[in-house]
């Protein structure tokens, strides 16, 4: 039979293919369905927290730092509770990661603070005496791309349903909603608006200047992103 | 003996022995833990089996001569045997896919493993273990024990030496800096340092028992290095009529009124860890993830580094 | 007619030695920076502050991970394709003024392809999948590509003479036909400019940007699925076409086993895609898809060692060749280097180890001993074999080769020990709890230990680069020298051209 198969390539070719895509489909299929549904207390990103994410992403944070904890009593006691599937259920691309060149960050928000990422993300051996990871100054001075964040904010409400503007629930029974502009105005108003409060609890002052003028630079929405992986 | 054997053997001890510097070089060593154990296991069974068998075959390539029955093609001049296979490696795919079946359809779901319920074994052993041995630590192994919490968790923000990094977080080798004192009497504080809420006035509040007015600039900042200087020099009459009231005439605070202001305390350290805390310096986050003793230890630690 | 040989048609072949090698300094060089910023951090600022978004060790990182493995790994597996599929199919590219047309075509739209991809990391455009950073545009131009090289695959079967299809094209199908699929599937988005707002406004941001189909855990499963098949079909099935062409070629021996051949392969594609599970253990994906990940790892190891077993039996009492060789020796270290990792991987694919191993730099020494000792080695001894066959001219120098042989073969050593001591090492250390049962280490700790580690890896690296520059150098010389009677070949393989 293979000889035979080795004196047809179209057959050839279709067996390589049975052979490799069988396998594709009892990998991916039978955890579609349920995987994607949020646990409660999971809340869609904020127009701010969502631009912070780009940045991350801009910035390829996660070729250094994963973002999933591993059900370890050493990785809980480092980073808080194990990792659960439906925790990533907005995460689009999933930013797990392969390498931790440094900590993982999928709780940051509970144990990092605004002035201290402030000075981090500025010098981080400043602050961490021997830390190899890069400073990121650009980041106080770059704009953050707010409108980008929106289009993608619209995009997943519109094709996938992520409840933007609707009530989630909350782990204590309360309710939250995260809103999401209704015009490119709006979205940039309800960005700055979480900016300002970020802001507030910043040093620098050419950062707190601009966000007073109405920008934001990259470096508050990555914060604002950072504060709210919990 | 064979050049090769020679070189194989010393390739796998120098293998070995990187082996050995990894697990040496992470001082705990293996530590009693299996997985450790494991992956050691993994890294010297990859360096033997692989010197083994390469050796085995470069051995038929000196020693050995090509043979067998050619097929009738040719592709580009290659030729082609009709050798069988090396039994040895179609009896290790075989079993190992017979293996794999078993596993998968017996051997796995017998078992019902599952890595949630792997994990809750593991961290109440964990716990039951050092929960007995946390009983007993008090005094000093108390402090040393806070020391590793602080090394571990604090470091980041506050430094090795507790310093707080050119005031990036709180000095805690000082119970408060001027910056601070001055902050909080202007603004007033609210970060359940008793535990509970109970916020400080701001400055409106703050009321001179002597003269019966809002409490000045100038008193402000007098107090604010009276404090700061661990009790000492002027200011103490403002002190005495403005805060001593609530902080207690030493600054060592009263019950359910007001913290300690002159000296680190275990409860209060405790209680920063609860609630976090945000002031003049910057934020702190709350440390949910400790559990009490470690609290405790640390906070031993921090009252201990001022004395 | 019939009885003059083939005049075979190396054009398009050439292009892609020529991306080959320009690619692979890049890659490497850029691989180089990476590990000496890690362990000298100021290099993040090589070219100054100013540039320092561009040149930061995160911005580089998947520079060097798409230039090895899109630049340098794929002109390597297209430029063996246009060389030895007229050959093993006996047909000349010269035959068909079609796929004379798509292969140049092809090569066209992989440099526009090559500049759109570099443009694009620099400015920071990702959409932060592992070897899938790149955003719709330039899939849509990857697509064409490949589709392109599937043209050339079978339009060049379809006009061959030899019925009978040689192992190497077998591998080259299975290639061609496996990214294919997870290519397109893993790269499903949809682009934001599609949103639309109750105000009506559209089509704002950035034109580019997309978001993916999937979300959280069914985005990493997909991703994974992907990223271990693409090693699969990209670093594996291609270079073992590779091997089974160049070896018997350049020794002059006949295939070892042929039932060897055939087990390996249907194995290899059988198995391999049901182990990518091995990417996401202790993750949030379920437990059952985990250790079908881990037994089909282990699984693996056979029909991955069938085909270097079959290799390094075919040079079986040949090794006054291997000693006298250094194109050979590169294949047969190859192999063995293939084998080691293919070993070592289903090893770090068991649960308990990769719970040491996972997220740290073992994984990272495991890549290297797979991509610098069986990839980079492999491609370079197909170019080096074919070189003289393509430009009509001998090899410049034997004696560089050697010392760029052993050059590099340190280099890799030097690598992978050094990355086997950094993870087990820092694998330990963020598991270990002191005696009063609190973590042991803070980050930073298994972070600084980890230094001189860095270091050695640095220079192994840069000792694998100079190895590369001797090859490139070498090349250069041989395309440049003096034409040569194909007679006179000194270095020519015992059965001529
Ligand atoms: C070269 C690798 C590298 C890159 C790239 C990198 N980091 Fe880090 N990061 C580290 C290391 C190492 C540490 C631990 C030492 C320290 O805290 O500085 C760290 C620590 C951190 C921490 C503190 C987490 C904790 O638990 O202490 C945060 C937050 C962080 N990084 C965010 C980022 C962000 C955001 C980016 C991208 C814009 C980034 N990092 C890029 C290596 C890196
Ligand atoms: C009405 C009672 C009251 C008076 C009067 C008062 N305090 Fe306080 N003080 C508190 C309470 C309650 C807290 C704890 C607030 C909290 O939980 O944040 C506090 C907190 C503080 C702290 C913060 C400790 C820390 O660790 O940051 C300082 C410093 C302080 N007081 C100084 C003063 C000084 C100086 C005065 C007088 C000028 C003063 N207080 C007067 C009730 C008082
Ligand atoms: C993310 C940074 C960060 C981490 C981690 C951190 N701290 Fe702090 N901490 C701060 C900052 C900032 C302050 C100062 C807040 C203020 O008063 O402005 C502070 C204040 C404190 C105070 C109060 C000092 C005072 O005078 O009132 C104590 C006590 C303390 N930290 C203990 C700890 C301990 C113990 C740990 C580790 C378990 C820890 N901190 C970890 C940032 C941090
Ligand atoms: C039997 C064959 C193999 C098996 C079972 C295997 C297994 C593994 C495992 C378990 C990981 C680590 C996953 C993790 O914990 O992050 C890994 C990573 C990797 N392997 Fe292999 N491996 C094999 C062969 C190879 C070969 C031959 C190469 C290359 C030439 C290779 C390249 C890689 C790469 C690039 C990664 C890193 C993926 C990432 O970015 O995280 N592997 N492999
Ligand atoms: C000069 C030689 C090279 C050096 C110094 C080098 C260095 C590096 C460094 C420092 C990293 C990042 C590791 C980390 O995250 O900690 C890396 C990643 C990687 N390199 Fe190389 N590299 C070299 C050659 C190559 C070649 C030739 C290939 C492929 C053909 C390759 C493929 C990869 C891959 C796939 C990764 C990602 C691994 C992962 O995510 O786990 N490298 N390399
Ligand atoms: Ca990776
Ligand atoms: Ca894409
Ligand atoms: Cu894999």
């Amino acid at each position: 039979m293979f000889h035979w198969l080795e004196k047809h390539p179209f057959f050839f070719a279709v067996g390589i293919f049975v052979t490799i895509a069988f396998a594709g489909l009892v990998e991916i299929l039978p955890n579609f369905a349920q995987a994607s549904r949020p646990v409660i207390g999971t809340t869609p990103y904020s127009t701010l927290e969502l631009t912070g994410r780009h940045v991350y992403i801009k910035n390829s944070c996660n070729a250094c730092h994963s973002q999933l904890v591993r059900p370890f009593k050493s990785e809980t006691d480092r980073y808080g509770h194990y990792s659960l599937s439906g925790e990533y259920a907005y995460d689009r691309p999933f930013l797990w990661g392969s390498k931790r060149t440094g900590p993982d960050l999928m709780r940051v928000g509970n144990y990092r603070t605004t002035d201290w990422h402030e000075n981090h993300m500025k010098n981080p051996a400043s602050v961490v005496p021997g830390s190899i990871m890069p400073a990121y100054k650009w980041m106080f001075t770059n704009k953050a791309d707010v409108e980008t964040a929106y289009a993608e904010q619209l995009t997943v409400a519109q094709f996938f349903s992520v409840p933007y503007n609707k009530e989630v629930p909350m782990k204590d029974g309360s309710t939250k909603v995260v809103k999401m502009g209704a015009s490119i105005a709006e979205a940039n108003e309800l960005a700055l608006a979480e900016a300002k409060v970020i802001a507030a609890n910043m040093k620098d002052q050419d950062v707190k200047d601009a966000v007073a003028k109405g920008e934001i630079p990259e470096i508050v929405a990555l914060i604002a992103y950072m504060n709210s992986l919990k | 003996m064979n050049k090769l054997y020679l070189g194989g053997i010393i390739f796998t001890a120098l293998m070995l022995l990187f082996t050995y510097m990894s697990v040496s070089g992470s001082e705990g060593g293996l530590n009693g833990d299996i997985v450790n154990m494991l992956a050691v296991a993994g890294a010297v069974a990859l360096v033997i089996i692989t010197v083994f068998v390469v050796t085995k075959y470069v051995r038929q390539m000196q020693t050995d001569t090509a043979d067998g029955q050619l097929a009738d093609e040719k592709w580009d001049g290659i030729g082609e045997y009709l050798n069988d296979l090396p039994m040895g490696w179609a009896i290790l795919f075989f079993a190992l896919i017979v293996w794999g079946m078993w596993y998968f359809v017996m051997g796995y779901p017998v078992n019902a493993y599952s890595q949630i319920g792997e994990y809750n074994e593991d961290s109440a052993a964990h716990n039951t273990k050092f929960e007995t041995q946390y009983a007993s630590i008090t005094g000093d192994k108390l402090v040393e024990m806070g020391e590793s919490v602080f090394l571990a968790e604090c470091k980041v923000c506050h430094g090795i030496n507790a310093d707080g990094i050119d005031g990036k977080a709180a000095n805690l080798n000082k119970r408060v800096e001027a910056k601070s004192v001055k902050h909080v009497v202007i603004n007033g504080s609210n970060n359940k340092l008793l535990g509970m809420e109970m916020p400080m006035p701001d400055r409106n509040g703050l009321v001179n028992g002597a003269t019966g007015a809002a409490i000045t600039d100038a008193e402000i900042d007098a107090v604010s290095t009276f404090v700061a200087n661990g009790m000492k020099g002027a200011g103490a009459d403002v002190f005495a009529n403005v805060c001593a009231a609530c902080h207690g005439a030493d600054g060592k605070g009263m019950d359910s009124v007001a913290p300690s202001i002159a000296t680190f305390n275990p409860t209060l350290v405790a209680n920063v860890l609860t609630h976090g805390k945000k002031g003049a310096i910057g934020e702190m986050p709350k440390f949910d993830r400790l559990n009490a003793k470690q609290k405790e230890a640390v906070g031993a630690y921090i009252t201990n580094l001022s004395k | 007619m019939e009885n003059r040989p083939l005049e075979y048609d190396y054009t398009v072949a050439k292009m892609f030695m020529f991306t080959t090698v320009a690619l692979g300094i890049v890659g490497m060089l850029i691989g180089v920076i990476l590990a000496f910023q890690l362990a000298f951090p100021e290099l993040n600022l090589v070219l100054g502050e100013g540039l320092a978004e561009y040149t930061n060790y995160s911005r580089l990182r998947p520079l060097h991970t798409d230039a090895v493995i899109f630049g340098f790994t794929l002109s390597g597996i297209w430029a063996t394709w246009y060389y030895v599929g007229q050959r093993v199919l006996k047909v000349s590219m010269a035959e068909s003024k079609f796929l004379m047309f798509i292969g140049k075509l092809h090569f066209a739209l992989y440099l526009v392809g090559v500049v759109a991809v570099v443009a694009s990391l620099f400015l920071g455009i990702t959409t932060s999948k592992e070897y899938a950073e790149f955003e719709w545009p330039i899939d849509i131009a990857i697509v064409v590509v490949w589709v392109l090289f599937g043209v050339s695959i079978f339009g060049l079967i379809g006009i061959r003479r030899e019925k009978s299809l040689y192992i190497s094209v077998w591998y080259y199908i299975a290639s061609f036909l496996g990214i294919a699929m997870l290519y397109l599937f893993n790269n499903m988005e949809i682009p934001t400019m599609l949103g639309a707002n109750a105000a009506g406004e559209s089509g704002f941001g950035n034109w580019w940007h997309s978001v993916s189909m999937y979300a959280g855990t069914n985005d990493a499963l997909v991703e994974w699925w992907y990223g271990h098949n693409a090693v699969a079909f990209g670093f594996t099935v291609p270079i073992v076409a590779m091997i089974y062409y160049f070896l018997p070629k350049e020794s002059g021996q006949a295939i070892y086993s042929y039932k060897l051949s055939l087990l390996s392969f249907w194995g290899l594609m059988f198995v391999y895609l049901w182990a990518g599970g091995h990417h996401l253990l202790y993750s949030t994906v379920p437990d059952w898809m985990q250790t079908m990940g881990s037994v089909f790892s282990v699984i693996l190891i056979l029909p991955s060692w069938g085909s270097a077993i079959n290799m390094l039996l075919t040079m079986k009492g040949e090794w006054q060749q291997v000693a006298a060789s250094p194109l050979i020796k590169f294949m047969v270290l190859g192999s063995t280097f293939y084998m080691f990792s293919t070993l070592e991987g289903p090893i770090q694919a068991i649960k308990s180890v990769n719970a040491i191993a996972h997220f740290t730099d073992w994984i990272v020494g495991h890549v290297h001993d797979g991509t610098l000792g069986w990839v980079g080695f492999m491609i370079m001894a197909a170019l080096y074999h074919m070189a003289p066959r393509v430009f009509k001219r001998e090899i410049y120098s034997k004696s560089l080769m050697v010392t760029q042989f052993w050059i590099q073969t340190l280099g890799v050593v030097l690598y992978f020990t050094s990355m086997w001591i950094a993870g087990i090492t820092q694998g330990m250390m963020w598991r270990a709890h002191d005696e009063f049962g609190n973590l042991a280490y803070s980050f930073i700790d298994t972070v600084t230990v980890l230094h001189p580690y860095y270091t050695i890896r640095g220079v192994g690296g840069l000792l694998y680069l100079v190895g590369f520059l001797m090859f490139a150098y070498n090349i250069y010389k041989t395309m440049s020298a003096r034409p040569v009677e194909e007679s006179e070949l000194q270095n020519a393989s015992p059965m001529g051209a």
